[in-house]
């Protein structure tokens, strides 16, 4: 038995503005954990067996690892860019794989089907050819270029537009998007996911973004990123198999997948195989 | 994803995740993120020869020697999962299974169960009432049924079944 090389990677365990001294209960990858805000005002989190975990806060939330991270939380320097709103949009508990969550964050093409007149609407299905690599350097995913049609692209938009992605996978179970943003051309919005592994199937999906837009009221932004992640949640927890199989079997890939096929070869090549199955049913 | 979750337009048949479309054959029609592409013919999903009888949707998996039977006098009232296996079910009933249906007899009245099996311990239970029961007689069915998933699933889980 391997170790799990997922251990070592931080994870999202709750929002830093809901620290408090009392505490909150919660788990990562089987394990009971919980997380406060210690005597010192950092955030505190104890594992299982009492153990004090790694810890530390960026993007709105706290993060941990059960294990011992070699290397500091990924970067987004958007985040510390001037002028953008912070949106915590909070947790969504959701009965699938960690891993799946992330994948169907990753997919375009069943926008029209399942974010219907918001991000994607029938005639215009047709996910256009888009360029996806492994950087090596930084060891993300990332896929560029990626173009659609959006009756709704934000709580900003006004009518259609056609859409520009980038899609970035800098840990197993968190992804960034940057995202066309309407009023200001030229800078990028920026939407992630980070999936807090509770089991192999269950997560608690916490997104969140770093917007240009100081009209739209944070009710609403909040709303807009629940309302597509519920129709997502109906989504995840009904596909099968439940855990994501990182070997090729029963589904067929076409060119639009090619984001969930990169995604899943890199999580073969590191053995982050909580929540996947690597024989094929 | 199941197709059942999907929808039917016209004589198609269409996924809801990314809306790939099915002809009553199997074959795949159209996968819409790449409208320009003729989808080859392998993919595609197993067909069952399906019939609607008395208001009862049947398939079959293979060729069906004969036709679905027949409930004369009954009509279909609703179907609801059980978390239980038929063994079960008939326990909590009291009775075993004849001529294809269950009778439950509940407070006086009978109600008639058609059983499918959807796993170790799971079944499909469709409800049957005499086809001139008034709403008020189909209420009461309705409840009657709901009593007995009750029982079955009680059962279930504390294995006296077994």
């Amino acid at each position: 038995m391997t170790r799990n090389a997922m251990i070592d990677e931080w994870y999202p365990v709750g929002l830093a503005s809901q620290l408090d001294a009392h505490g909150r209960k919660t788990a990562l990858m089987g394990e009971p954990i919980e997380v406060k805000r210690g005597e010192d005002g950092n955030a505190k989190v104890t594992g299982g067996n009492g153990r004090t975990l790694p810890a530390c806060i960026r993007y709105g939330h706290v993060w941990s690892s059960l294990g011992d991270p070699q290397k500091p939380l990924f970067a987004i320097p958007e985040a510390d860019q001037p002028g953008r709103r912070l949106v915590d949009v909070g947790v969504v508990r959701v009965r699938c794989s960690p891993l799946r969550a992330v994948e169907n964050f990753l997919d375009i093409a069943h926008f029209p089907f399942v974010h219907t007149d918001i991000l994607g609407a029938e005639p215009h299905t047709e996910v256009q050819n888009y360029k996806v690599e492994i950087r090596e350097d930084e060891d993300e995913v990332w896929a560029t270029q990626v173009k659609f049609y959006q009756p709704q692209a934000a709580k900003s938009a006004e009518g259609g537009i056609t859409t520009e992605y980038m899609y970035r996978v800098p840990a197993p179970t968190c992804s960034i998007l940057y995202k066309t943003c309407p009023p200001r051309p030229g800078e990028w919005d920026v939407i992630t996911l980070f999936v807090q592994p509770l089991a192999e199937d269950l997560c608690d999906v916490w997104p969140w973004m770093a917007l240009f837009d100081d009209d739209t009221p944070m009710t609403d932004l909040i709303h807009f990123q629940q309302t597509i992640f519920l129709q997502d949640r109906s989504i995840l927890e009904n596909q099968i198999p439940g855990l994501l199989p990182l070997d090729p079997g029963m589904e067929i890939p076409t060119r639009a997948d090619l984001t969930s096929v990169a995604y899943r070869r890199w999580l073969k090549r590191h053995g982050y195989t909580y929540g996947a199955q690597l024989v094929a049913q | 994803m199941r197709l059942s979750h999907g929808f039917v337009r016209g004589e198609i048949l269409s996924c809801i995740y990314h809306g790939w479309t099915y002809a009553q054959a199997g074959n795949c029609l159209r996968i819409p993120a790449h409208p320009a592409l003729t989808p080859p013919d392998t993919i595609r999903v197993a067909a069952q020869p399906v019939e609607d009888g008395g208001g009862i949707i049947w398939i079959s998996v293979g060729e069906p020697a004969a036709g679905p039977p027949r409930f004369e006098g009954l009509a279909p009232l609703r179907s609801m999962m059980v978390e239980a296996d038929v063994a079960a079910l008939e326990a909590a009933a009291g009775t075993k299974i004849g001529e294809g249906l269950l009778d439950y007899t509940h407070n006086a009245r009978t109600i008639r169960l058609l059983l499918a099996a959807e796993g170790q311990a799971r079944t499909l239970m469709h409800v049957l009432v005499d086809e001139d029961s008034n709403p008020t007689e189909r209420i009461a069915a309705s409840r009657a049924a709901e009593a007995l998933r009750r029982a079955a699933e009680h059962i279930s889980l504390s294995g006296i079944a077994r």
